[in-house]
């Protein structure tokens, strides 16, 4: 089984259109041609930089197969200052425009004074989970603020505020505050749509002050983001997509017809219930890197393992299954489609933001249709769902509304295999252990060929009586690494370190997830063409960036981190990654393997 | 898609009605399996009557809402030494899924049509269930009209007397049960088991 990775690096891409509608105006999503972008400031910042960015890129030759030709060169350039064309107004990186490479060598000394072995003592006890986990548990589900509305001034103080009502200004879904409440606040958006559509333009994006207001037109539905987090545009855009996306998982698009039949349609009633799920995406947005990567994680697990929960599923794959995907939490254990049959990671992740996030799954098995946006927005499949132990779950998605026995007796079989291969117990203590650390990247690259690499072979066992019970206070990895994410654009998948010191509190961890966000967005502009490497430094962290071919790398640095030191750390990681990819992702799965 | 084309056909007998020992393939009177779907407005206790039958539980503080369908089973032991093998069905009442409620409802045995006392929108509701069952359910298919949270007596508003009437004359089993306090869950199940038809023991 397969994801298409060709559609997946775009972040905006647009549903597909099954059924052209008659009415011009919705004949397609003409964003890029009648589109008014405001302010005009975006654009001249966009083209002004385009040209800096491109000179500074890292010239990196491809010379056939050449392994050296994968490293990350020291070069002179930095690129410094410049949050990019979505966010002109970001202070987050304003603070070094100018600075030369000067700055960063008189800082050598200081980062060397770092010694190697002092980061390898400090680790991570194992008691630190990834912020998914420590975020999630604190995170109470549900909408919070139903008492607001828009009179209220608590409910206007709100950073981020999410919508979506009907062209006929009707509204369906508000992240705070009663919907009903809302009928006039949701009246003046649809005005604010219409009336520019009718003058044959499509409104995406209005500056007002600190605040974005950012629409996203789906034929009848009408999505709006009001935010004042300095989020890009383009990361604005693919979190209204994903919220779409959920609703269409939940309804098909099918209910674009319930509007052609009578336009005041509302649907409140159909989305009855699902508050908990809009609301658990709208969270994930800041602690899941999912939601902007458009790529999937796996929980690490030994090759051997992820083999045998994968022959099960393929065995079951076989019988007339689409799709059978084991999961722990957010993470993929393993997964197989019928033959032709890929999954888009963003159908995984709002398809496992849907389970995880309404509890009725966890009480018994369960037969529910689901549509999946990207694999067909048109039509439901039935999903049968069982959660094998809190948080690992089995999906088995079929296109047969009466595959429900069959599928329970593919779920006993799947089950007693998982059991007796003890998968359910690797699964177990991979929560516990946790992924890659900062802390245990190697010293000196592994020898190739040497005793197969293991994430944490230089941890001591998780149980063991002599590790630290007092919380520490760490400085991460070698040459300043605090964190990192590798995206293996082939395989449409990502990994990422635990978070450890110093990064410690949600908000760090949100703040880095959306400086991320921010490089991804920067990375992925049409307008300013590909460029390979981005390296930014500001008072909070350096942060660089490499996209290849083959991968995309984002590292968080300390501040005073030295550049070159940190180029080369990247290298490293890399390597590390690829040393151990048969543990974090899932091989395999490309869909040339049929 | 169109791999429902290569499913195995082993749906087909399964999803019937009333199915005796199906594995062994030898009838069985004594060993009764039968497919039951409840049916009702969102909220009324459908998931709390079946969590309270199949696990002896309820939380007051629970606040599940089912999606699609939940599946769970129960088997009771009767007087005369029968056992009856519930295949329960808990579907979500909300709107998106009315719909889809064949899907649940097709080949059951038995269907269980939940209002709450204290709502007469929910008794309206079930008997929109009720006509829609009569035309689109099996034509032998056992059915029960229940008023739940009968604990809530004081905030009564739809008189016992309402729910006998119409389950009189649609030739339904009629009970008032608290999922709460347990009232009459066991009976209900009990009594619909004693109505299913019985396979000929020739
Ligand atoms: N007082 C009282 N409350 C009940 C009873 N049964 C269910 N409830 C409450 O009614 C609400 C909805 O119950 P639920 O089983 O989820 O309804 P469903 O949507 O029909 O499945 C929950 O808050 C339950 O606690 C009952 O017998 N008595
Ligand atoms: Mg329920």
């Amino acid at each position: 089984m397969s994801l298409d990775s060709s559609s997946s690096s775009s972040s905006g891409d647009e549903y597909i259109e099954e059924n052209p509608n008659s009415n011009p105006k919705m004949v397609d999503e003409r964003f890029e041609v009648l589109t008014l972008t405001e302010p005009v400031e975006l654009e001249s910042n966009h083209r002004g930089d385009g040209s800096e960015i491109e000179n500074g890129s890292l010239n990196r030759e491809r010379n056939g197969g050449d392994e050296d030709d994968d490293r990350l060169r020291v070069e002179n350039q930095e690129i410094f200052g410049d949050a990019g064309p979505s966010s002109p107004s970001s202070s987050g990186y304003a603070g070094e425009r100018g600075s030369s490479s000067a700055t960063s060598a008189s800082r050598i000394d200081e980062a060397s004074e770092i010694d190697d072995n002092e980061i390898r003592e400090v680790r991570n006890d194992g008691s630190l989970e990834g912020i998914s986990d420590s975020q999630a548990s604190s995170w109470v589900p549900g909408k919070r603020h139903i008492d607001e509305d828009d009179a209220s001034i608590s409910w206007r103080k709100r950073k981020k505020h999410f919508f979506i009502l009907s062209n006929s200004g009707k509204p369906i879904y508000s992240r705070y505050g009663d919907e009903h409440k809302l009928a006039g606040f949701s009246a003046t958006l649809q005005a604010i749509i219409s009336f520019v559509e009718n003058g044959g333009d499509r409104v995406k994006l209005v500056k007002a002050g600190k605040h974005q207001v950012v629409f996203l037109v789906k034929g009848p539905i009408y999505l709006v983001c009001i935010s004042c987090t300095e989020e890009p545009f383009e990361s604005l855009k693919g979190q209204l997509e994903l919220i779409y996306g959920q609703m269409i998982l939940i309804l098909t698009k099918s209910i674009n017809r319930c509007f052609e039949k009578n336009p005041k349609f509302d649907m409140t009633p159909l989305l009855g219930g699902t508050d908990v799920v809009f609301s658990s995406l709208i969270h994930s947005f800041s602690w899941n890197p999912a939601t902007f990567l458009h790529a999937y994680t796996c929980l690490p697990l030994a090759y051997a393992t992820r083999q045998a929960a994968g022959a099960i599923l393929q065995d079951v794959a076989d019988s007339g299954v689409l799709f059978a995907i084991l999961m722990c939490k957010h993470k993929v254990i393993s997964l197989v489609g019928a033959q032709k049959a890929s999954l888009h990671p963003d159908d995984m992740l709002l398809l496992s933001n849907f389970v995880m996030s309404s509890e009725s799954f966890r009480t018994s098995e369960s037969f529910s249709p689901i549509c999946l946006p990207r694999y067909n927005p048109m039509a439901f499949l039935y999903a049968y769902v069982h959660f094998l132990d809190v948080d690992t779950y089995l999906m088995l998605l079929t296109t047969s509304s009466d595959a429900f026995y069959h599928l329970k007796d593919c779920r006993i079989r799947i089950e007693m295999v998982l059991l007796k291969s003890n998968v359910l117990s690797e699964v177990q203590r991979s929560m516990i252990d946790g992924g890659m650390r900062v802390e245990d990247l190697p010293i000196d690259p592994l020898p190739r060929f040497g005793s197969s690499p293991h994430l944490g072979q230089q941890r001591p066992p998780t149980d063991s009586p002599e590790r630290p019970t007092e919380p520490f206070i760490g400085i991460g990895g070698p040459a300043g690494l605090w964190h990192f994410i590798y995206r293996s654009i082939y395989l449409d998948q990502y990994v990422s370190s635990e978070f450890s010191p110093p990064l410690n509190s949600p908000r760090q961890q949100k703040r880095l997830y959306r400086a991320y966000q921010r490089l991804f967005a920067s990375m992925h502009d049409k307008g300013i063409g590909p460029h390979k490497t981005q390296f930014r430094r500001d008072e909070n962290c350096v942060l660089l960036c490499w996209v290849t071919q083959d991968f995309e790398l984002y590292a968080a640095f300390d501040p005073l981190a030295d550049k070159a030191l940190a180029i080369k750390t990247c290298n490293r990681v890399c390597q590390w990654v690829k040393d151990v990819e048969n543990e974090i992702f899932l091989q395999g799965a490309s869909p040339f393997s049929w | 898609m169109g791999c429902s084309s290569s499913l195995p056909d082993r749906s087909a007998g399964r999803l019937s009605g009333l199915n005796n020992a199906e594995n062994s393939g030898v009838p069985d009177a004594k060993n009764l399996r039968v497919k039951l779907v409840l049916l009702g407005d969102s909220g009324v206790g459908k998931s709390c009557i079946v969590l309270r039958f199949v696990r002896g539980q309820f939380d007051p503080t629970s606040k599940v809402v089912t999606v699609g369908a939940s599946f769970l089973s129960q088997t009771i032991a009767l007087q005369d030494s029968t056992t009856v093998k519930f295949e329960i069905w808990d579907t979500a009442g909300q709107e998106r899924y009315a719909a889809l409620a064949p899907l649940y409802y097709r080949g059951a045995g038995v269907a269980v049509i939940v209002y709450d006392i204290t709502s007469p929108e929910s008794f309206t509701k079930a008997q929109y269930w009720v006509k829609e069952l009569q035309k689109h359910g099996s034509p032998d298919i056992v059915m029960a009209l229940v008023g739940n949270k009968a604990d809530l007596h004081e905030n009564r508003e739809v008189p016992v007397q309402d729910g006998i009437d119409y389950a009189e004359k649609n030739g339904m089993f009629f009970i008032e049960t608290s999922a709460k306090t347990a009232d009459n869950i066991n009976q209900l199940f009990e009594e619909i088991a004693k109505r299913l038809p019985r396979p000929s023991s020739s």
